[in-house]
This record gives structure tokens, sequence and C-alpha cells, in this order.
């Protein structure tokens, strides 16, 4: 078979708009985009709030200049200020790209697209469509996929890379259906998987399968990951599952309310109050659960998110979404009462270490979305500039795999190597005596990293946090898999990811560890303060004979200088 | 994981799920395993599903992902009904369960089967490509990202309701066409085009009526409206249904198709009598050849069995006729005036 140009790892907003992408740069490629579901449940349809762009639809003086500038103050400075550059300057092009294509928006009395304030953004510059922009975008993209006749291979498990020295001869995957390990050869390969939040499993708002597999592929694969300890907690999860109340449920005005009813964010933030960025309005609602203000219940302290005064109307039409969740998930009508919420992991500000093309130190190899790391969030992402990171870095990805797709020629992916892989994966998990189960692990592993690795942190806690994920690592040898059939194995399915989000938080929590300093999301209780001079940097964790080592890498700087960072 | 909430003082329930199980490579034939677990109230019936995965049988196979109830993924059916697992309470399902502490799990209807409670949405996705379920953009591509459409709240709120679908197929599954055609179009597909129709953006309208109108397509519902009922999202499908067909008449004109001449049928009829006038119904739909071709046989059995409708003359209007038509003039200027100020 002739292999393929580009093979597209993960079916959301940053693969799709590659394969698009890649194909109106280049039709004659041979293009395929892999997903281990149908690519319209991908995650991005998750995304509620909105996409920022400086339209200036709704503040008539917003510019791109200002939107640069709140996303890398957001970021405490780790963000690199030309990637920045990109990200925002492509913004207002992109969002009427796809207005242009038929993704429908809200909008404003003007017929222009509505756009709402969000948290640490200077101006109302968020685009959305109600609560379910994500799903919007999604939609339009995979039905625009549709029209152009990109090829899915739909429900395939990825596995690997397959690396000759420092190149790649393309992908090895997992078809859910026959239980076959099957090649993938192509001269460039798009990993576009999404993010790894999911580790923190019940205290994460992510979905089940946002388990970090193109990371960990890259990982085994030797390619860097970068900045792997900033994960972002978002300030609002539904108190029992973890699962997600939009920041535009305060954009549109809803108030954090502690047990004494108190707007507790005035301590916190007195400008910017519930719209502060994520990261510190989360360390706030933490804060108030330490210091006793949070309401208890055997499910967990929280605290209230109230919406009832913003009326019946305007929740049932801007928020629909939210109130359906409440209803579901906690029984709670948020017209009628506050919703009970605490932080919840929900984006990993890491990745795969790319340059501003989307390249990665591998040849033909390139990372894009939340799955890559550029870096435009640096230590922090501002709450819609994720949906606007897969759309400009998507795009970007695809035309820079179809233009060089012609530079590389790969190697053949051997049955041998095949075979390998299926005994790997399948050879191994069916230990005789003792063997451990993948639920506990998985619940182990949420445990730790949510008390260890989780909002605030600690040299000791971190140590523990290290101890614990190399001993889940021992006992993940032992794990069984009780399901035998070849045919869609979600039991198999789940064990592999597992072993996936055990590879990542070793690099989490290192880096963690060895980041002395707070910034951003990353919070070190024994070094509350943001130490420029030692660490203005990005860590790189690179996997050396099966050992996490760390690196580092200079941020590129610009017009922005370094200064204290308050809202 | 233990399935747990904070409510655990409100007790507890054993509650038996009976699942759908088959196993392509091993099974002949499909089968149910009994899983009795204890549940608390607020647990939703993937949770169960999940736990009984983790903790009593492994091979249990079924699909999920966002378990939020915004992917997609999960729908199959609980206790007969299609739905989301996710976002489906284990207590509201037992409140109306017909055997008492028993739910039954199956998987979707009208989509292949592939393994225990997952089947192939390809079908879906294929009807999806062939009913142009895009918007194909009135710009050509070389100006997009320039400037804006301008659309009015007004244009989006005609979409708005139709863009919440997920493809969860429960409608899919409780089609009462698609499990004697296997071929329709289906009723997200319908949803879908509808959207793509009313959206001045697009491009398209025209030839995606003209598939519409064909063999299997929007004429073939029969209103059952079982697709709307089970809509995980509350959407009004049937109004996308019905859409589509107003927008084929005004479009295309009444003797278009098979099916604008049957509903234009009814309309006369029910206008003139009250009632349909069911000797002739088949002729004036299908014309005179296809129905001697097509129905002889079958209208000589019914001769022999005394079956057959009353001829024309001798079709009696239905009592109170005349109020009747009056008020069927209201309903119709009605909804010409809905259709006036929809389509300014």
């Amino acid at each position: 078979m002739k292999p393929f140009d580009i093979v597209i790892v993960g079916g959301g907003g940053a693969g799709l708009y590659a394969a698009m992408e890649a194909m109106k740069t280049n039709p004659a490629l041979n293009i395929a985009v892999l997903s281990k579901v149908y690519p319209n449940r991908s995650h991005t349809s998750a995304a509620q709030g909105g996409a920022n762009a400086a339209l200036g639809n709704k503040a008539k003086d917003d510019t791109v200049e200002m939107h640069i500038f709140d996303t890398i103050k957001g970021g405490d400075y780790l963000a690199d200020q030309d990637a920045v550059d990109v990200l925002c300057s492509e913004a207002p092009k992109i969002i009427r790209e796809l207005e242009n294509m038929g993704t429908p928006w809200s909008r404003m009395e003007d017929n222009t697209i509505a756009q709402r304030p969000f948290g640490g953004a200077g101006r109302p510059r968020c685009c959305y469509c109600s609560d379910k922009t994500g799903h919007t975008i999604l939609q339009t993209l995979y039905e625009q996929c549709l029209k152009k006749g990109v090829i899915f291979f739909n429900e395939y498990f990825a596995l690997n890379l397959s690396v000759s020295g420092s190149r790649s001869n393309g992908l090895i995957a997992m078809n859910m259906k026959t239980g076959k390990v099957e090649a993938f050869q192509a001269k460039t390969v798009i990993l576009a998987t999404g993010g790894y939040a999911k580790m923190y499993w019940n205290r994460s708002s992510n979905a089940a399968g946002n388990t970090g597999d193109g990371q960990a592929i890259a990982y085994r694969a030797g390619i860097p990951l970068k900045d792997m300890e900033f994960v972002q907690f978002h300030p609002t999860g539904l108190r029992k599952s973890g699962l997600l109340v939009t920041e535009g449920a305060r954009g549109e005005g809803g108030y954090l309310l502690n047990k004494d009813g108190e707007r507790f964010m005035s301590r916190y933030a007195p400008e910017k109050m519930e719209l502060g960025p994520r990261d510190l309005v989360s360390r706030s609602l933490e804060t108030e659960i330490l210091q006793g203000r949070g309401f208890d219940s055997p499910a967990g302290k929280y605290l209230h998110l109230d919406l009832t005064h913003l009326g019946a109307d305007l929740i049932k039409s801007r928020l629909p979404q939210i109130r359906e969740m409440s209803m579901n998930f906690e029984g709670v009508d948020p017209i009628e009462e506050p919703i009970p919420v605490r932080p919840t992991a929900h984006y990993s500000m890491g990745g795969i270490d790319t340059d501003n093309q989307t390249r990665t130190v591998m040849e033909g190899v390139y990372a894009a979305g939340e799955c890559g790391c550029v870096s435009v969030h640096g230590a922090n992402r501002l709450g819609g500039n994720s949906l606007l990171d897969i759309l400009v870095f998507g795009r970007i990805a695809g035309r820079t795999a179809a233009e060089e797709a012609g530079k590389f020629t790969p190697g053949r992916i051997s049955e041998a190597e095949l075979a390998e892989q299926f005994e790997e994966i399948r050879g191994g998990m069916h230990p005789s005596g003792r063997y451990e189960r993948y639920g506990e692990l998985r619940e182990e592993l949420g445990q730790t990293l949510a008390l260890n690795v989780g909002i605030f942190r600690e040299s000791s806690l971190l140590q523990k946090g290290i101890s614990d994920i190399a001993e889940l690592k021992e006992r993940f040898k032992k794990v069984r898999i009780s399901d035998s059939s070849d045919v869609f194995n979600t039991n198999l399915m789940q064990v592999l990811e597992l072993k996936n989000m055990l590879d990542l938080a070793e690099t989490v929590a290192a880096g963690a560890y060895a980041r002395q300093e707070s910034r951003g999301s990353h919070t070190r209780i024994d070094f509350p303060v943001r130490d420029d001079a030692n660490w203005h940097k990005h860590t790189l964790a690179t996997l050396v004979k099966g050992d996490v080592t760390l690196g580092e890498k200079p941020v590129t700087m610009g017009r922005y200088e370094l200064q204290e960072r308050t809202y | 994981m233990t399935v747990s909430t904070d409510q655990h003082k409100e007790g507890k329930k054993e509650v038996t799920f009976r699942v759908f199980r088959f196993n392509p490579q091993v099974d002949s034939k499909p089968y149910f395993d009994d899983y009795t677990i204890p549940v608390e109230r607020g647990v939703t019936v993937l949770r169960s599903l999940n736990y009984i995965k983790e903790h009593i049988d492994g091979s249990v196979s079924f699909r999920a992902f966002c378990q939020a109830g915004i992917c997609g993924s999960c729908g199959m059916r609980v206790n007969g009904l299609s739905q989301l697992a996710c976002t489906t309470q284990v207590w509201d399902v037992l409140a109306k369960s017909r055997e008492p502490g028993i739910i039954k799990v199956e998987p979707l209807r009208n989509l292949p089967l592939i393994k225990d409670l997952i089947v192939d949405m390809d079908p879906l996705v294929g009807k999806m490509v062939h009913y142009s379920n895009w918007v194909d953009s009135t710009m050509p591509e070389a100006q997009m990202g320039k400037k804006e459409f301008l659309i009015s709240e007004e244009e989006f709120l005609r979409y708005d309701k139709a863009t919440d679908c997920i493809l969860c197929a429960s409608c899919v599954s409780e089609c009462s066409i698609l499990r004697a055609n296997k071929e329709y179009v289906s009723p997200a597909v319908l949803l879908k085009s509808y959207r793509m129709n009313v959206d001045s953006r697009d491009a398209s309208h025209d030839q995606r009526l003209a598939e519409l109108v064909k063999d299997h397509g929007v004429w073939d519902c029969t209103h059952c409206y079982r697709c709307q009922e089970s809509c995980v999202k509350s959407i009004p499908i049937m109004d996308a249904i019905h859409g589509i067909r107003e927008d084929a008449i005004e479009s295309r004109g009444k003797h278009d198709t098979s099916g604008s001449k049957h509903a234009e049928a009814f309309m006369t009829d029910i206008e003139k009598k009250g009632k349909l006038i069911e000797a002739t119904l088949p002729i004036r739909t299908n014309g005179v050849v296809w129905t001697l071709q097509n129905l002889l046989p079958m209208a000589m059995k019914m001769i022999m069995k005394r079956r057959t409708p009353p001829p024309p003359p001798l079709v009696k209007s239905v009592k109170g006729i005349k109020i009747f038509r009056a008020m069927f003039k209201e309903m119709t200027e009605h909804v010409k005036q809905d259709h006036k100020s929809h389509n300014k």
C-alpha cells in the first residue's frame, strides 16, 4: 500500500481543522484521520463558553494587541510571545472563516457575531453560540470534512509511532472493531489527541478518554514534553462529578458565595471579582474551603455558584446546558437555587513541545491543540483561548504537514513490528496468580494526583505523589484484562489509556517537584512567589532509558517585559 | 469506585441490570446477563454500567465518553426506550419499570449490531453524506475569513434548536419507518437537512431538497412522533420534517412527487368532506398506471372480501362540516401567517 502523505491522530477541533486545511493546501494528498471515537464525539464538543477573537463587535475599542497582552499576562509570562502573536492575530480571521462555512453563532443586535466577557480578558471578546460553542464548532468541522471527502478511520486506538533513528515511519494503531494491530505508513503524522487532565479522574471535568494518548505516544518515541506540570483547575466543577459549569455562567453575572453568603472573590480579586483568571479563582475557592468557609457534604466540601438573580429567561436562553447538567447531576435547578461547585482539573497547558509551525523535534511529526504545547497559554490558559488554539494551530499543522510531506520518505513498518506491538498489548495482560484491577489503579492515580499534585503543592506532598505513581506503575505490570474478545475490547482500551496516564503522571509530578516557584496554575506552598531569575523558563520532560529526564528551554519574549501579575 | 453519592441517607436499592449480550466471535445469537448491584439515588445508568464493568464483568461492552450528555456516545435502550445512559437516573427508570427492581439495557435499534450495547454508526454517517448535511457556503473559499455574514438573531433562532443535535441516534432507534426500511433517510438526517436548508449562507438548498423528496426521503415519514418524544435534547424534530415538506411544496410545486400529491389529496378531501376518500387516494397519489400495476391484485382481493372503501359519490361529509370548514380555513390562514413571519 502507498504511504499516506498525512495521518492525523485525533478527530477533535485541531485534527479536523488540520485535515481540512491540508486538503485545501494540496488536494492531491492522501490524508487520513484516525480517531478512537467518531469525530463528532470528541471533547471539543464539551467546550461551552466560546472562543476569543478581537472582532470588536461588542467593545468597539478591542484590539488584537489587547488580546495578546491579556493572554501573556494570563499565562504568567511563561507563554512564548511570538506564538501568542500568531494565536491572537489569526483569531478574527479564523472565527470569521468558521462563520463563513456555517458555524451558528449567537448574534448581536446589529447581526454580527455576539461576544461576552470572559475571565482575565480586558474586553468582552469571547464569541459564542449560547453554551454549546464547542459542540457547534465541532459539528461544522465534521460536516465540512465529510463534504471534502476526508478519509476517516473511526474507532482506531493509536498505539505508537514507528521510529527509525530520528524519523517517523508512521503510526501503529489498533482497529477496535477487529482487535487487529495495523500499520499506517505515513510521510507525516499530526498528533491532535487532546489533553491529559483526565488522569485526575473524579476530580476532572474531562471526558473519560482525555488520557493524553498523543503525548504518551510522543514521549515513548523520545519526543520531549513541555511544561507538563501546568494543569489548570477550573474553579467551577460540579461537586459530585467534577463536570464543568462554564465560565460563561460567571461571564453572564453569576456570583461565587461561601457558606456565610459572602462574595469572597472581593478578597482575592477586588477588581475583576468572579472574572479573575482561572488559576486565581480556583485557588480562592480552595482557600475558602481550607479555611472552613465551605459547605459540608459527604461528597466533599463545596461552595455556591449563584445564578438565581440572573432570572429564568437569561438562564434558559444563554445557559440551557448548564441548567440541564445541574438538574441531571446535582438535582439542582439554578433558576431556583445556587449550584454546588468546587475546582476540577480541566485543562493541560503542557504537551508535546513544538515550534510555531507545530513541528516537533522528530522529522515528520507535528502536534496541535491541547496535545501540543507551542506555548501560547504559558502557566495558565485564559477561558476562550483553547477553542482558539485548536483552530489556529490545527490549521497551521495541516498546512505545514501538507507543504512538508514531500520531503520525507518513511521506512516500511514491518510485520514483525506489528506482531511485537500486538504481543505487548495482548500477551502480558493475563497474569497468573495475584493480579491488579484496572479500576483500582486508576482510582488511586486520580486520588494521589488530586491530593499531592493538585492545586496547592509542596515538596513532601510531591515526593509522596512521585513514589505513589512509581508504585502504581509497578503494580500496573500485573494488571488483568478480563475481556479476551478481539471485537471492541473496551476493557483493553481502558487499560492502554491507563498506561498512557501513568507515563504522563510521572512527567507532571517530576516537573511540579522540580519547579521551585509559584507561577500560574502551579502553586508551591513552600515557594510561594514567582522566581523569574531561576524559573522563567519552560521545562522539558524526555524519556531516557525508561526514566523522566528534565531539561529546559528559554521563553521567547517580545514587546512585554516581565511584570507582577495582579487582577 | 463505589456507586455512591452524598445522599446515602436516602437509602439504597438492589437493582438488577438485565444486559443484552452478544459477542460475534463466540455467540450465535444474543442473550441477556443479569447483574444485581446496590444503587443509591442520584446514580445514572452509565455509572451503574461502569460499576458492573469494573467490579463484576469487564467484558460488558458499551461506548461512553464525556459522561455529561454532550458527546452522544452512550445512546442505548433502557427499559425499551432509547436514551443516553449518562443522563438517565436509575431511580427514575425504576419508578416506571414494569418488572420491579429490573432494568433492561439493550443496544439501539435500526443500526447494525457490533457487540453487546455497541452498534455501527457508519450507516448514519453515510446518510449525512448522501443528503449533503453541511452548509455549502455561498462564499468562495478564497474569500473566507475576511468578513462576517450578517445574520439576524431571528434567523439564528430558526436553526438554534436543530444544532443542539448530538447524533446520539436515539431518534434513529425509535423511528418506526426505519424498522421497516433501513434505507429511509432517518429523523436525525432530516433534522440536519432542515437546519442546512434554512441557513441563508447555504447554496445547496435546491439540490438537497431534490434528494430529500426522492424515495426513502422526507415523504416516507408517517408522523408517529416517536423521534421527537425520544429526543434527548428535546428538539422538535417533527417541526423540521414538516418544515422540509412545506418548503418542498412551496418551492417545487404540489405535483412534484407522489409524496406531495398524497399530502395534497389529504388536504382536498379533508377540506371537502372532513374525511378521506380512500378509493381514489392511490390514483391521486401515484397515478392510474402505477395503481393498476401495483394495487390491482390487492384491489381484487378487497373486492372478493367486500372490503373496498366506498366510491367517491357515496362518501358523505362528516357531521357539522360547515363549522369544520370554517375552522379549517382559519387554521390554514394561521399557518400561512406563521410562514410569512418566519420567512421575513
